[in-house]
């Protein structure tokens, strides 16, 4: 019964629906968490000295990547088994 | 475009009798970026002209006066200008006048709020004595019984009465505080003054006053009179204002342009006889310059351009045609290029609002953007938010272009399969007919899965060629200033890794069936289905070995493709370029450092972010419409007003963060992934002497 379950299309579909949604949004946490330190630093950078903000974005993003990379896994998962 | 405006090293010398008329023509022709001077034994910085002081003076002045009357140069814009000779004619007289008429006003202003100030004083004490209901000859000039007039926390009557018995105190609410006369024999003055301390006792000094109500309603007379007082002065001053606004910052700009041209001396160095001005003109001005400075001093001072290739660090004049010139507030914000460097701005002009356009990418919202951009070009005029509001028309328009293609206009009219575009869209089927041409689709459709992919696959794309391109300028920045041997191991290595890795991706893309399926699953056939290395195979073949890699992979020799079989000796020459940077530095461990191409990889995906924030924002208007559709004709009732609250909130939201995310996105793209491979700045930007006058003619 389990092993049905397990071995049938739509289990397998949900479980990369939720893989994606996973990758995508633990990704974004994790992101979130890099750039709350880094986001803070910045804006008083940026209050001190108006040159900064241009550096200051860069520094602030420079995590965000990682979600990109969860997004694109998210997209495999999809097309793969969606 | 590119390349920032070419300069030459210029001296300026003459005799010292000339220095002044030499500073009016400098000023005047406003293309001298004068090079601070350092001293030398014979040379010394000099002394400002005799006039500064005076003009700094009177400068002083009127700034005070502007200042009160917030009058801001960067901020008002002239409604008539100035002739130079007109301010001369009248100088004295406005300044004595303003010194009259604004100034003394100003003064007396002041003087009647300081006025204010001790009125509202004596009110305080006065009101509260006056709830004693004692007159206050009574309060004081006693000389056998000491009065204590003034504020307690607590009621101190209990205590007292422990001392003596012998006492008169009148007791007042007064707020959180009480208002107390303690009157005592002088004897027990002492004891009862320690008490009242105790109390929080706060003493009242009494006024030599015979009433308090007569001196009460006196005050408030005399507050009413200040304040009509200063009403009307304010008044006369506000009409001075709108009357010589023009005139008054007029003055203030002749003032400052006599005060920098009396101030040439500091920035030049004299001796005790000459003076030596160094500094930097564009060189296509040069010919100009020398002609006119020496003509108008008869030869007696000379222009010469200085061959100083070790103190050659001349100002960076960006040259970039109007529309450009609006991305330069972008480009400068991460940094001012130095003078060997290329520029990025034009680039950034052209990608800039393309990459806005391809996230937001749809025809309302783009409108919005654009017609919200040219009603505040309206109302704020100062030139960073004129340039800033002029990239957000040119996104806006590059959304509406963008929107057409994929067929969006607040969300879009098809979304998946089974639903009508009426279902979907609020005017669904009026846009399913605008698109007739093409049987009822968008030319390009990103939402469904081969737009998807297809977008996807552009998007890296896009990212691998501007990457390329940041390290293809880069190697130029470096080749410039360091010679070609540095540009091929700094940047001309990680040209040839990404190259590299660029064919890894199309080799993996070909290998999926991308260049040779039909859609949905590719492009259609777009190469031939047999560029194998190992044999004569089929991509029907190689799917089941993307990627290659020889030992890992069982059958790989079946997946390597001609991109493949290209990529490998690229990455060979990386390696060996990037092993002799690398292991001079750090050691056999600097090989490790080689990871770093993972990062490149990395970076080329983050171009994804050009379909994920589009998707986002084109899932977030469906869904409105999608719900408020169904909200507000839902079977058997109709709740429309509903609805439409839903519709409006959404799209508000959506909107905002349409204006937000492309904006930072396509901002990032640009700083991190593109400007990081070629663009170090620390530039000085080009600041002649002399500037554009605003108020004089």
């Amino acid at each position: 019964m389990v092993g049905e379950l397990i071995a049938s299309d739509a289990f397998i579909k949900g479980c990369a629906a939720i893989g994606a949604g996973l990758a995508v949004g633990l990704a974004g946490i994790g992101a979130g968490l890099g750039e709350s330190g880094i986001g803070a630093a910045a804006v008083g950078a940026t209050a001190e000295d108006r040159g900064f903000f241009g550096l200051g974005i860069l520094f602030t993003v420079i995590p965000e990547t990682i979600v990109i990379f969860g997004l694109v896994i998210s997209f495999i998962l999809m097309f793969a088994y969606g | 475009m590119l390349k920032p405006e070419r300069m030459v090293k210029v001296s300026v010398v003459g005799p010292k009798d000339y220095f002044e008329k030499v500073s009016e023509i400098l000023y005047d022709l406003n293309i001298l970026h004068i090079e601070d001077p350092i001293e030398t034994e014979y040379f010394k910085l000099g002394e400002p002209f005799e006039k500064a002081s005076i003009v700094s003076r009177r400068l002083v002045q009127l700034r005070s006066i502007l200042s009160y009357l917030k009058l801001d140069p960067e901020k008002y814009f002239p409604k008539r200008k100035f002739r130079a000779e007109e301010i001369v004619a009248e100088l004295d007289a406005k300044l004595e006048e303003y010194r009259n008429e604004i100034g003394a006003k100003i003064d007396k202003i002041k003087e009647l709020q300081e006025r204010l100030k001790t009125l509202e004083e004596e009110l305080r004490v006065l009101e509260p004595l006056k709830t004693l209901g004692i007159p206050p000859k009574l309060l004081k000039g006693y000389k056998t019984i000491k009065p204590f007039v003034g504020f307690v926390k607590v009621d101190p009557r209990p205590k007292i009465r422990e001392i003596t018995e012998d006492f008169l105190a009148v007791l007042k609410d007064y707020g959180k505080e009480y208002v107390i006369a303690v009157f005592v024999k002088v004897e027990n003055a002492e004891d009862v003054f320690k008490v009242l301390q105790e109390c929080g006792f706060r003493e009242v000094t009494i006024p030599d006053i015979e009433d308090f109500d007569a001196r009460i309603n006196e005050i408030k007379a005399e507050i009413s009179s200040i304040q009509e007082e200063i009403k009307r002065l304010e008044s006369e001053i506000e009409e001075t204002r709108a009357k010589e606004a023009d005139l008054m910052l007029a003055i203030e700009e002749y003032l400052s342009m006599e005060l920098e041209k009396s101030e040439l001396p500091l920035r030049s160095l004299v001796s005790k006889y000459v003076f030596v001005t160094v500094g930097y003109i564009p060189a296509k001005d040069f010919e100009k310059f020398r002609s006119r400075v020496e003509s108008e001093t008869d030869g007696k001072v000379t222009v010469e351009i200085l061959e100083d290739k070790e103190n050659f660090n001349p100002p960076t004049k960006l040259t970039n045609p109007a529309y450009v010139r609006d991305f330069e507030v972008l480009s400068t914000t991460f940094a001012i290029p130095k003078y060997h460097e290329i520029d990025p701005t034009v680039i950034m002009a052209i990608f800039f609002p393309l990459f806005f356009g391809m996230m937001l990418g749809d025809i309302g919202y783009g409108a919005i953007i654009t017609a919200i951009a040219l009603y505040l070009k309206r109302i704020f005029k100062t030139e960073g938010w004129q340039k800033l509001l002029n990239i957000a028309v040119y996104s806006g328009v590059s959304s509406i272009i963008f929107g057409f293609i994929y067929g969006e206009c607040f969300g879009p009219f098809i979304a998946g399969e089974g639903l009508s575009p009426s279902e979907v869209h609020w005017f669904g089927n009026l846009m399913a007919s605008i698109y007739a041409f093409n049987h009822g689709h968008p030319l390009f459709d990103r939402v469904e899965s081969f737009g998807v992919k297809a977008l996807l696959f552009i998007t890296l794309v896009i990212g691998m060629f501007k990457l390329l391109w940041g390290f293809a300028l880069g190697f130029r920045n470096v080749a410039v200033e360091h010679g070609f041997k540095e540009a091929l191991l700094e940047k001309g290595c990680w040209f040839i890794g990404v190259l590299g890795l660029s064919f890894i991706i199309f080799g993996f893309a070909y290998n999926l069936g991308i260049f040779t399926t039909p859609p949905p699953d590719g492009f259609g056939k777009l190469l031939p289905d047999n560029l194998f290395i190992f044999g004569s195979y089929t991509v029907e073949q190689a799917k089941n070995v993307p990627l290659p890699i020889p030992g890992l992979v069982k059958g790989w020799q079946t997946g390597v493709n001609v991109f493949y079989f290209a990529a490998l000796p690229l990455l060979i020459i990386w390696f060996i370029l990037f092993a002799k940077v690398e292991i001079p530095k750090m050691g056999a461990m600097g090989i490790i450092m080689g990871v770093e191409l993972l990062t490149w990889f990395g970076q080329i995906l983050s171009f994804a972010r050009l379909l994920a924030i589009g998707l986002s924002s084109v899932y977030f208007a469906y869904v409105f419409n999608y719900l408020s559709l169904k909200i507000a004709f839902p079977p058997g009732m109709a709740i429309l007003p509903l609805g439409i609250i839903v519709l409006l909130i959404g799209h508000l939201i959506n909107l905002m963060l349409g204006i937000l995310d492309p904006g930072l996105q396509s901002l990032r793209l640009h700083y991190v992934e593109f400007f990081t491979k070629f663009f170090e700045g620390g530039g000085v930007l080009y600041k002649p002497f002399g500037r554009i006058k605003k108020f004089l003619e």
